[in-house]
């Protein structure tokens, strides 16, 4: 028999020098993790042993190797299983203890009910908060999200250079989006998107205006609108082909299936045929439209300016070809082949200017639809971060909220963690004991948060002008409710978990461990931190309201009351004359006018104005309109020179009209009588008008350039009405207008409603603050309450001591009440600089803006103090009123 | 009395541990075994199985002394006990009455 234990032990010692060779440490610590202590020391040796057999056998490598097929053959085998032993060890998940933890947290919540109120109601506020702007920035991020090619879909933009100075444009020229699928091969299809205005549709005696817009045929297979009737590839093709939605159809036809093929007639002129109809525009679609006709009939249609390069008006989007693995082309290619794509149609006449394109994706520019430096950046996309900040926020305060009242709450628990300590609880399980029951307590809020919001989505979806619903079938949702519960829970109920679990078992039932002061500073630094973000929340709403309040109240330069447009259109273009005439005579029109514009927002643009002295090099932007006689007067406009175009003087059909900052950019000391060059037209300025805003308050008034288009009217007819009689006015204006125009239906606007459209993010921002910052002050002041209440429990004693030596209600008040105003005070200055730095940014998108005054921070901090005193003293005043005999009776 | 059962491997390891005499441990029996048999026999096959026929009342166990091989750890040294003893018996005893009863025994030449 060979004994091949000691025969190989025998060997070693010959060997003596292969002893320095080791096992693989690692395995070797795998092993001692999972192995059962008992069998520990044999099965290393037995492995240890085996290991130098194998290395003299077949050498290290294959020797480590086998030592780790052996390690993870018994980590995998029975042998390590544990021996039971006859004490028993405490494991977190025994079910005797569950349900003693279960029964524990259930007694504390109904103990204290004031307490666990104030903890669920301000969690589940927080939490119905966050996931409310959650809900809405999600929604805001899946705006255009519905189309399948989404990855493919581009918009082009241009920069133009000039003189040093670069500008973006984000209109372009007409005949672009063919060039991009002409010249580019990785471009698949193009297409122009022009504005949307509202047209005028006749079927038999049904006549109805729809937002309609003209778009290149092959639409429909770059964007996933959905068609019911027709083909993508034969919907825009036909020049008299319109494609119209189903509530088109069912208002013109009955149903989809009855509009296609059918003729209908465009603004009383034109016959068109229905070939296609889509579904409804989806509410996260950023383009919407009702019905969309073909481009080239468009163009044709008197839009000559659409076939030249020099004139930009549509929007041009284009689609990436993808490869048969359906992979895109790169788009940093594509984009470096259309930067200089414009070179070579001379756009700028020979003048030292250049064009380049740019392109942005599609689904960007509904979140980053701003122009900032020729690069597209900004826009909505800074509110859905401003809005997922004051989520953070606001959870977080009702986190801490949680945190404040559990530790404060701790030295009535001392007692139990002591007893849990000495019968051999250890710390870990003391953690998950507490953390469990932040856990429990977060899952009963979040049930109760989603409970709010449901209630609340409908007034949400009015204020915000969205149709969000609660996700309850999506699973993304649910998950995202766990995550948050776990997040929640974790944040909330670490920090007291680790703090009652450090206490020492033989001090706490001693009876002399107390509240140190450490964890007294900490639960301070939470309320500063609490109320500093409340302030910042005050601060934020208060200038948000008064920025909203101060476009609302600006003077414009013009008198926006009362001033009504309609478009010109059908046979008030020929009859203009006799409309003007028979309005004036209206007892409650005062003026009539018109202009090509609308008066609140006039966006376009032209490059092409010379005068005396101006630089060629040089490339102004001029805004032009042309207008109707007692145009000035209509709008209320004020004349720093010169005079309004009248019709005592026939040369007036070509004067201009310029505003103060076209005088400044033209320089010219005595204006009047100056000629201006625009394209072949030449002309002489008969007037200066003072500056007013045609355009949002978020841009600088740009220079004007006015020309009398008394000839041939188009736009809009202005028409100032007197005040308080606007129902019989607009009902005198309809009259009018059916009777010169019977074909049209009557469509009005309010100047001053228009005007506060452009507004309505900012109104939607400012509401919602207001809502936000209440809700965070009220959060912050549950906390406060709780903390108060616990504060004047804990020092009834000394309170009673206190009056019997004499103290006054007033200065007990006092006392209390001190303690919570200086973490408050602290918060202020703190919070100020912050809010401050914040607000001045968000400002920075408004060129006309209110300031930041001192007042504001002094008002808010004035709040914050008055709130959180109101919130002591209600305790404060409670605990000094009380009779000094109850509280010292006993002891 | 009813008889353990014992399954064939272990029926080895314990016939194993007996032929040792007093020198069985973990390592040393798998390279006996793989030595007799010419199986390729892994250790915590090996472990396994000498606690299973501990647990079964047929081997008993002692901890040996630590050698420098081993990292100065102890061996687990184990022997048989009389019921490991008498099962081998009886198994034996139950293949020869088979084998006796064998009509036509194999030739010596095809067996092994």
């Amino acid at each position: 028999m060979l004994d091949v234990g000691s025969a190989c032990s025998l060997l070693i010692i010959h060997c003596s020098f292969i002893k320095n060779m080791k096992p693989p440490r690692f395995a070797d610590r795998i092993l001692q993790f999972f192995c059962a202590p008992h069998n520990l020391e044999e099965i290393q040796g037995d492995l240890y042993e085996e290991f130098q057999y194998q290395l003299l056998r077949v050498g290290e490598r294959r020797a480590k190797w086998r030592y780790w097929r052996d390690v993870l053959g018994f980590v995998l085998s029975s042998a390590l299983k544990k021996r039971p032993t006859e004490y028993s060890t405490t494991y977190l998940t025994n079910p005797i203890m569950l349900r003693n933890y279960f029964k524990i947290a259930f007694r504390n919540l109904v103990k204290n009910k004031t307490f666990s109120a104030v903890n669920m109601l301000g969690l589940a506020l927080g939490l119905a908060c966050s996931l409310m702007i959650m809900l809405w920035v999600q929604d805001e991020r899946s705006v255009d999200g519905f189309h399948a090619n989404k990855d493919q879909l581009y918009r082009i933009y241009m920069r133009e250079y000039f003189s040093g100075k670069v500008q973006g444009v984000i209109w372009t020229p007409g005949p672009l989006a063919e060039e991009l699928t002409k010249s580019i091969p990785e471009i698949q299809y193009a297409t122009p998107y022009e504005w949307v205005s509202d047209q005028t549709f006749s079927v038999g005696t049904k006549v109805h205006k729809q937002a309609t817009n003209s778009v290149g045929p092959d639409f429909f297979k770059m964007f996933s609108y959905k068609l019911l009737e027709g083909t993508a590839e034969a919907a825009l093709k036909d020049r008299n082909g319109l494609a119209i939605s189903r509530r088109m159809a069912e208002l013109f036809f009955g149903s989809p299936e009855a509009a296609i093929g059918k003729p209908i007639r465009f603004d009383n002129r034109t016959d068109l045929r229905v070939t296609a109809v889509f579904e409804n525009v989806p509410a996260n679609s950023t383009l919407k439209f009702d019905c969309l006709r073909n481009w080239d009939a468009y163009v044709a249609d008197g839009n000559d300016w659409a076939k030249g390069w020099g004139s930009t008006d549509p929007l041009t989007f284009f689609m990436l070809r993808a490869d048969r693995n359906g992979v895109p082309a790169d788009p940093a290619k594509v984009e470096a082949k259309i930067q200089h794509l414009l070179d070579k149609f001379n756009r700028d006449e020979g003048k030292p200017f250049r064009t380049e394109l740019a392109m942005q994706p599609f689904h960007d520019y509904y979140l980053n639809s701003n122009i900032k430096d020729a690069h597209m950046d900004g826009g909505r996309i800074e509110y859905v971060r401003l809005f997922s900040f004051v989520a953070v926020f606001i959870l977080l305060i009702a986190c801490i909220n949680f945190m404040n009242l559990a530790t404060a709450r701790s030295a009535k628990r001392a007692k139990e963690v002591g007893v849990r300590k000495v019968v051999g609880a250890m710390r870990a399980v003391l953690i998950g004991q507490f953390v469990g029951e932040a856990m429990l307590l977060t899952i009963c809020s979040v049930f109760l948060a989603v409970l709010f919001v449901g209630l609340l989505l409908p007034s949400f979806n009015t204020l915000t002008g969205k149709q969000i619903e609660l996700p309850i079938y999506g699973f993304s949702f649910w998950g995202v409710l766990v995550g948050l519960t776990f997040l929640t829970g974790l944040l909330a109920g670490s920090y007291p978990a680790f703090f009652l679990s450090s206490m020492q078992p033989i001090r706490v039932l001693k009876g002399s461990w107390k509240v140190d002061t450490q964890s007294t500073w900490f639960r301070q630094g939470l309320v500063v931190f609490q109320f500093s973000l409340s302030i910042i929340l005050i601060v934020g709403m208060i200038i948000i309201y008064r920025q909203v309040e101060y476009v609302q109240t600006k003077n414009l330069g013009y008198d926006r009351e009362n001033l009504v447009y309609f478009p010109v259109e059908g046979d008030l273009k020929k009859n203009y004359d006799v409309l003007k005439t028979e309005l004036s005579q209206l007892p409650t029109v005062r003026q009539v006018s018109h202009m090509t514009a609308s008066p609140a927002s006039n966006g376009s643009g032209t490059e092409g104005i010379s005068w005396a002295g101006s630089d060629p090099n040089d490339k102004v932007r001029f805004t032009p309109v042309g207008v109707g006689y007692d145009f000035v007067k209509t709008m209320n406009l004020k004349l720093v020179d010169g005079r309004d175009f009248s019709n005592a003087f026939p040369t007036d059909s070509t004067g201009f009209l310029i505003n103060e900052a076209a005088l400044k950019v033209m320089g010219f000391k005595h204006p009047i009588g100056q000629t201006i060059t625009w394209g072949d037209k030449k002309g002489t300025i008969v007037g200066v008008l003072k500056d007013f805003h045609f355009q949002s308050l978020h841009t600088t008034i740009r220079p004007l350039i006015a020309y009398l288009r008394e000839k041939r009217p188009d736009g809009n007819v202005l028409v100032r009405i007197k005040a308080g009689k606007t129902t019989e006015a607009l009902a005198q204006l309809e009259a009018v207008c059916k009777k010169l125009n019977p074909d049209f239906p009557f469509t009005y606007q309010f100047t001053d409603q228009e005007y506060a459209r452009q507004y309505q993010s900012e109104q939607v921002v400012s509401r919602l603050s207001n809502y936000f910052a209440f809700l965070a002050i009220f959060i912050s002041c549950l906390g406060l309450f709780g903390l108060a209440t616990f504060t004047a429990e804990q020092r009834t004693k000394e309170i009673g001591i206190r009056k019997v030596l004499g103290a006054s209600v007033v200065s007990i008040v006092g006392l209390l009440s001190q303690k919570f105003l200086k973490p408050v005070a602290i918060a202020i200055v703190i919070s100020s600089p912050v809010a401050w730095w914040a607000m001045n940014q968000w400002l920075q998108g408004f060129v006309y803006k209110t300031d930041i005054e001192w007042w504001i921070f002094a008002l808010a901090g004035a709040l914050a103090v008055l709130i959180a005193l109101l919130t002591v003293s209600f305790q404060s005043i409670k605990a000094a009123l009380m009779n000094p005999v109850k509280s010292l009776r006993s002891e | 009395m009813k008889r353990g059962y014992l399954g064939e491997f272990e029926e080895i390891v314990l016939l194993t541990v007996a032929v040792m005499e007093g020198g069985a441990y973990g390592v040393a029996v798998t390279h006996e075994i793989a030595e007799q048999t010419g199986r390729s026999v892994r250790l915590n096959q090996v472990h396994a199985a000498l606690e299973r026929l501990e647990d079964k009342g047929m081997l008993k166990s002692e901890m040996g002394e630590p050698t420098a091989e081993r990292g100065g750890r102890r061996k687990r040294l184990f022997t048989t006990t009389a019921y490991g003893r008498r099962t081998l018996q009886e198994i034996q005893e139950v293949r020869e009455s088979f084998w006796a009863k064998l009509l036509n025994p194999f030739r010596p030449a095809t067996s092994l």
